[in-house]
């Protein structure tokens, strides 16, 4: 296991997660998406910590932890605010909200 | 010792020759007396012998999704609780009420929800 | 020796309580909540003015900075929430109608106390020094925007205008880290002057590692363009600003904006001091800053929204101060970014101030519910006038301080395409602002036109920011002169 394989796989989940965003139009597999993304992040702060010159210094671990429970919260309001969505037009396809233009 | 493993080789194959008896005659049974003939009726799901209607997927209340977003931020934020009680005999007092103050937003947040009502099951 | 971080905790504290008080009094009138909260934040915005930059210096991790810059914005977005926190108590009845509840203010008591705990992130933002520190605060700001922009949960533009914001803040978030993640991968920490310390210990970056370093900071800058709302990451602002309640609308474009430049300058810091990555780095802030001014110039002048047109205009905005940030190598640069955006808080404020009495009256907010603003209430025509002019950027107001100082920068940094484009682009803007003007002055009274009510605390309010945005563009130097 070397830190290449590691840093090809977040790089490929991070695509994953993008891509999702960027071609799903159901909110809840964009959400999935974007914690795919923060998944893959997680990962890459674990393998540069772990390949680090310094493994006592617990820096990644730390950013990690707290990525982890933002995106816990970021999740919560984001799954709030499509209840909201679905309970008013009764659907959660981003398309069917796009009232605003100009 | 040889006895020991012959014993537990003969008996895996009795335990797996045994279920597979009964398994097999009822497959042959089953192909010899009663071959398949699938109607609407047979087809159909079980739903005590009325035909069923609506759609299978069941709305949840999204009552019930507040009580998995309040639990999810609970359940994810004692991550933070984790190495706090990894490290606890060598941290100063600071740190014990650094985490204290943490505990106490958590609390509050829920006391929050609870006076809101958002806990009464409607 | 643990580090303190009293201001922020205060205000956070504050928050906490006003959310316990509006869940155990739910008879009371809402508006005291916001009440209270103006006084208390007005104690720590006097309170800011005791600290010694020395005092609260930094702490030994170095999360945490108290330098001038970072007491200014602390100051900054104290006076933004206040401000903030006057004109949502002008917006309650429309949250009062959005959400119908059991009794009359129900669901209105978050609505004030939702930008307390957003000033609190703010003011951490102004004072992180660690990429930890800074995603952390930028988050807390971020998800109390979510649920602010989504707030009239019975008004689908507001949804819709939230879970765009909600897609591409996350969106961007996830850039943030991802891009992170590649810096701390490469210099091995995460604090801002221990990535500087471990640039300098290096003679020379290889060329594999600098393009990695590239990567991980240009990410970093795609997400902070999101939140200042550069182009080509501008196109949640229209959206977004026009679907959210207007006192959400006008604290994301200053109090989100000022965050987001804070942090940028600040993270830009370490980068600069590598000769490799800085010209590059500055080219990239170059043509920034040329396609957000012409496309949020240009994009502003057939709107008839003024929400709409605030909006792109808070893009326009977001094109100048990055050509301040391009132009970072000048000294004069860092004063003239905190210049523009005292500026930009006073007059994007006083418009959304006098909007909101109108758009009550008229039943909606378009550039057509002004006509004839100036014969039915001079005063907020009057008002209103001052906002436009100062952000076209006419002389003796702020805004043309501001923009000047911009261009000074730039100019000494030999950035002469870019002024260019920006004069050119200044012209486009007086198009825009004046097409309000004209509604107010050149269109006849609305048949129908109901009188205009606005509340004391407001009419001081406007009064008091049409003021300085006459003093400060005639008298700039005490605010120059905070930062040294």
């Amino acid at each position: 296991m070397t830190l290449q394989i590691l840093l090809a796989l977040s790089a490929i989940l991070f695509a994953f997660g993008l891509a999702a965003i960027l071609s799903r139009s159901n909110a809840i597999m964009i959400l999935i998406g974007i914690e795919l993304m923060l998944g893959a992040a997680n990962l890459n702060f674990i393998a540069f910590w772990r390949f680090s010159g310094n493994p006592s210094d617990l820096t990644g671990v730390l950013f990690a932890i707290f990525s982890i429970a933002v995106a816990a919260a970021e999740a919560a309001v984001g799954l709030a605010i499509i209840i909201l969505v679905h309970r008013r037009i009764q659907s959660v396809e981003v398309d069917d909200a796009s009232n605003l233009k100009g | 010792m040889n006895t020991n493993y012959l014993f537990l080789t003969i008996f895996l194959a009795v335990a797996i020759i045994f279920p597979l008896i009964p398994l097999a005659i009822a497959w042959a049974w089953a192909r010899l007396f009663s071959p398949p003939k699938p109607g609407h009726e047979k087809l159909a799901s079980y739903e005590c012998g009325i035909d069923s209607t609506g759609p299978a997927q069941v709305q949840f209340q999204s009552h019930y999704y507040l009580y998995a977003l309040v639990f999810l931020v609970f359940d994810v934020e004692t991550i933070f609780l984790m190495p706090f009680a990894a490290a606890f005999l060598k941290l100063e007092f600071s740190a014990f009420l650094t985490l204290m103050v943490f505990l106490l937003l958590l609390v509050e947040g829920l006391v929050w929800a609870w006076a809101k009502g958002i806990l009464a099951w409607k | 020796m643990t580090p303190s971080f009293p201001i922020e905790f205060c205000v956070l504290f504050l928050g906490v309580v006003l959310l316990l008080a509006d869940a155990f009094f739910p008879d009371m009138d809402k508006r005291k909540l916001a009440h209270i909260a103006l006084v208390w934040l007005g104690g720590f915005l006097v309170a800011t003015f005791f600290l010694r930059p020395a005092l609260l210096w930094a702490s030994p991790a170095g999360f945490y900075l108290a330098d001038p810059l970072g007491i200014f914005f602390k100051q900054f977005a104290l006076v933004a929430t206040m401000l903030t926190l006057v004109l949502a108590i002008e917006y309650a009845p429309v949250v009062e109608r959005a959400i119908p509840g059991s009794k009359p203010g129900a669901g209105l008591g978050e609505f004030f106390i939702l930008p307390v705990f957003t000033c609190a992130g703010l003011m951490w933002m102004a004072s992180a020094a660690d990429f930890i520190m800074i995603f952390c605060a930028l988050e807390l700001v971020t998800i109390s925007f979510y649920i602010q922009v989504a707030y009239l949960r019975k008004c689908p533009a507001s949804l819709e205008a939230g879970t765009k914001f909600l897609i591409l803040g996350a969106l961007s978030t996830g850039f943030l880290v991802y891009g992170i993640t590649w810096i701390y991968g490469l210099s091995g920490q995460t604090g801002l002057s221990a990535i500087a310390g471990a640039f300098a210990g290096i003679p020379a970056i290889p060329q594999s590692s600098q393009t990695a370093l590239l990567f991980g900071l240009g990410l970093v800058l795609v997400a902070l363009g999101f939140k200042v709302a550069a182009a080509p990451f501008q196109f949640w602002v229209p959206d977004v600003y026009h679907g959210a309640p207007t006192p959400v609308t006008a604290f994301l474009s200053v109090g989100s904006k000022a965050a987001g430049f804070v942090v940028l300058m600040r993270v830009l810091g370490p980068f600069l001091t590598v000769p490799e990555i800085e010209t590059r780095v500055i080219t990239v802030l170059q043509v920034l800053a040329g396609i957000t001014l012409i496309y949020g110039n240009l994009a502003a002048m057939p709107q008839t929204n003024l929400k709409r047109l605030l909006g792109y205009s808070s893009i326009a905005h977001a094109g100048y101060l990055l050509m301040g940030v391009a132009s970072v190598g000048s000294p004069l640069a860092g004063r003239a970014i905190v210049f523009y955006l005292v500026g930009y808080l006073l007059m994007t404020f006083l418009a959304f101030l006098i909007l909101i009495p109108v758009a009550k009256a008229a039943g909606g907010d378009d550039i057509a519910h002004f006509n004839g603003l100036g014969r039915r209430s001079p005063g907020l025509a009057l008002a209103m006038l001052l906002a436009m002019l100062s952000l076209a950027g006419l002389p003796f107001t702020v805004g043309f301080l501001g923009k000047f100082f911009i261009f000074e920068a730039a100019m000494q940094e030999q950035q002469y395409f870019l002024v260019a484009i920006g004069v050119v682009t200044v012209a486009c803007g007086f198009y825009y602002y004046l097409k309000v003007v004209r509604a107010m002055y050149w269109q006849p009274v609305p048949v129908d036109a109901a009188p205009v009510e606005f509340s004391p605390l407001g009419r001081f309010a406007a009064a008091f920011l049409a003021a300085l945005i006459l003093i400060v563009g005639i008298f700039p130097k005490p605010i120059l002169d905070i930062l040294p």
